[in-house]
């Protein structure tokens, strides 16, 4: 339970940074590129579910620490901003 | 119930018809008939000090009929000794002084010629299957001599029938392996001249893995796989080292005992063989992609359609068995995935010894594919073979799967891991 206004960040928890590396990463595999602009739309750089749920495993390996994936409600996912401060929200859960 | 006791008694006497057959356990050659003959309890649980003394048992069994479960100290914890106690068998321990029994709890009448398996329990606890000496001999035309390795579990289905065939054939030699022997098996069968081995696809694969040169000096001319889903793979890569070996592989199991037998090197079974009704052998069939077999041969009190728990894949008219049910398929997010036919894209990558391929939790699709794998030793012949990394086999993979089914994580382990039973948690 999370009643205290603040949040304290975990020893492995991951920086919005080095999760936007491991976003580089997955794209790279697929040989396409991650835009430096975070504005920049998943449809147009080709980055999908599939991709997204591996970038999602991926921070949990490096954390070594289980994203709980129930917690947040439905939200919209479109840009490479929503992603990594999803994902960086996600390990507040 | 009423059970009939073996058939494979000579008429001359309780000698079991292959009893002048060689027995090599620890180095050492004996025959059947060579064997100490300790008096059995009967109903009796026999956990057999070692390999030796699971041999003696099993041919007290033969000659004799007493009913008999087999199993080791280590296979049977204390809740399952407490469970055979009270199912009424005298529980001993059988070593070089005979059996050290405790009495059961409600003794019983036995059931002549019953023999009682402990299914290998790879899910759950493990349960008991009743055979017969009959309904676990697997191979009953007459067999060209040879000698078997025999690199099992004492007890086990698989074990039963290597050591079946040397029981009621003559002509059929074992070397018997122990486990502490397991990993150096291909220097102990070119000594003693194995000419024919039966293992899982991880036994095949680790013993590849760990040495294959030793392995191809082993004199083998029949290869038998089974107790996993066999995959094109490891059947071609036994095929180079022995060109003139057969290769066969086994479809078994403890329900329904042995149903498929396939010699022509390749994975799966000719679609035609399904639904075909032969008297005196097992029907297959498929139900909800999974493999349905009625057999003449299953255990007591599962006559009828028994449903495997395997599941199967019709591809290019053959049937494939890629593995259980309740852990082959992987559902990423409403589209299904057989791990079984992953595994096998991977284990084709030349340099991939081994793999495992599982479902993970993942975000947005529920459940993701990812993989393990062991890499095979690097090839010091051919040039510039790197070693892949995770980006390359999986790009491996995304050239010949659907983009659902491509493993996205692949670890890549040290070794083979391998259970008791031989098998991989694949």
């Amino acid at each position: 339970m999370h009643s205290l206004g603040c949040r304290l960040r975990r020893m492995n928890e991951l920086s919005r940074a080095q999760i936007r590396d491991l976003m580089a990463q997955v794209l790279k595999n697929q040989d396409k590129e991650l835009p430096a602009d975070d504005a920049a739309q998943l449809r147009e750089i080709g980055f999908r579910s599939l991709d997204f749920s591996e970038l999602a495993l991926r921070v949990e390996d490096e954390t070594g620490e289980e994203l709980n994936f129930d917690a947040p409600g439905l939200r919209r996912i479109a840009t490479v901003g929503d992603v990594l401060d999803f994902l960086v929200e996600l390990q507040h859960q | 119930m009423t059970v009939a006791t073996s058939r494979h008694l000579t008429p001359a006497g309780p000698e079991p018809a292959g009893a002048d057959n060689r027995l090599v356990v620890g180095g050492a050659a004996l025959t059947w008939r060579s064997l100490p003959t300790p008096t059995l309890p009967d109903p009796a649980a026999v956990l057999a000090r070692s390999a030796v003394h699971a041999l003696t048992a099993a041919r007290q069994h033969a000659a004799h009929g007493t009913e008999l479960l087999l199993s080791t100290v280590s296979r049977v914890d204390a809740v399952m000794r407490t469970e055979l106690l009270t199912a009424g068998f005298t529980v001993g321990v059988l070593d070089d002084d005979g059996v050290h029994p405790s009495a059961p709890v409600r003794p019983r009448a036995a059931e002549p010629g019953r023999l009682w398996l402990l299914t290998s329990g790879s899910t759950g606890r493990p349960k008991r299957v009743g055979h017969t000496l009959d309904t676990l001999t697997t191979v009953r035309a007459d067999q060209p001599e040879r000698t078997w390795l025999c690199p099992y579990a004492p007890g086990t289905y698989a074990w039963w029938q290597v050591v079946t065939l040397s029981l009621t054939q003559p002509g059929q030699h074992l070397v018997v392996v122990e486990p502490d022997e397991l990993d150096d098996w291909p220097t102990v069968a070119a000594t003693h001249g194995v000419d024919a081995a039966s293992g899982t696809p991880t036994f095949w694969r680790r013993t590849l893995y760990r040495d294959a040169e030793a392995l191809a000096r082993v004199p083998l001319r029949q290869i038998t796989l089974g107790g996993e889903p066999v995959d094109q793979a490891i059947l071609d890569q036994l095929r180079e080292v022995f060109p003139t070996a057969r290769i066969s592989w086994i479809y078994a199991s403890s329900e329904a005992g042995a149903s498929i037998v396939v010699h022509d090197g390749r994975a799966g079974f000719p679609v035609d063989w399904l639904d075909r009704d032969t008297p005196g052998r097992p029907t297959l069939s498929i139900r909800d992609d999974e493999l349905v077999v009625t057999s003449p041969y299953h255990g007591a009190g599962l006559a009828g359609p028994i449903r495997t728990g395997d599941r199967v894949q019709v591809l290019d008219g053959r049937v494939l068995i890629t593995g259980r049910l309740d852990s082959d398929e992987i559902n990423v997010g409403g589209s299904k995935v057989s791990a079984g036919v992953v595994r096998g894209v991977l284990t084709g990558h030349p340099a991939v010894a081994w793999a495992r391929v599982t479902g993970r939790r993942a975000p947005v699709l529920g459940r993701m594919v990812v993989a393990e794998v062991v890499l095979a030793a690097a090839d010091p012949s051919a040039a510039d073979t790197g070693v892949p990394d995770e980006a390359a086999l999986v790009r491996w993979c995304a050239d010949r799967l659907p983009e659902h089914a491509v493993p996205r994580r692949i670890r890549v382990l040290t070794d083979i891991p391998v259970k008791e039973t031989l098998k991989s948690d694949v």
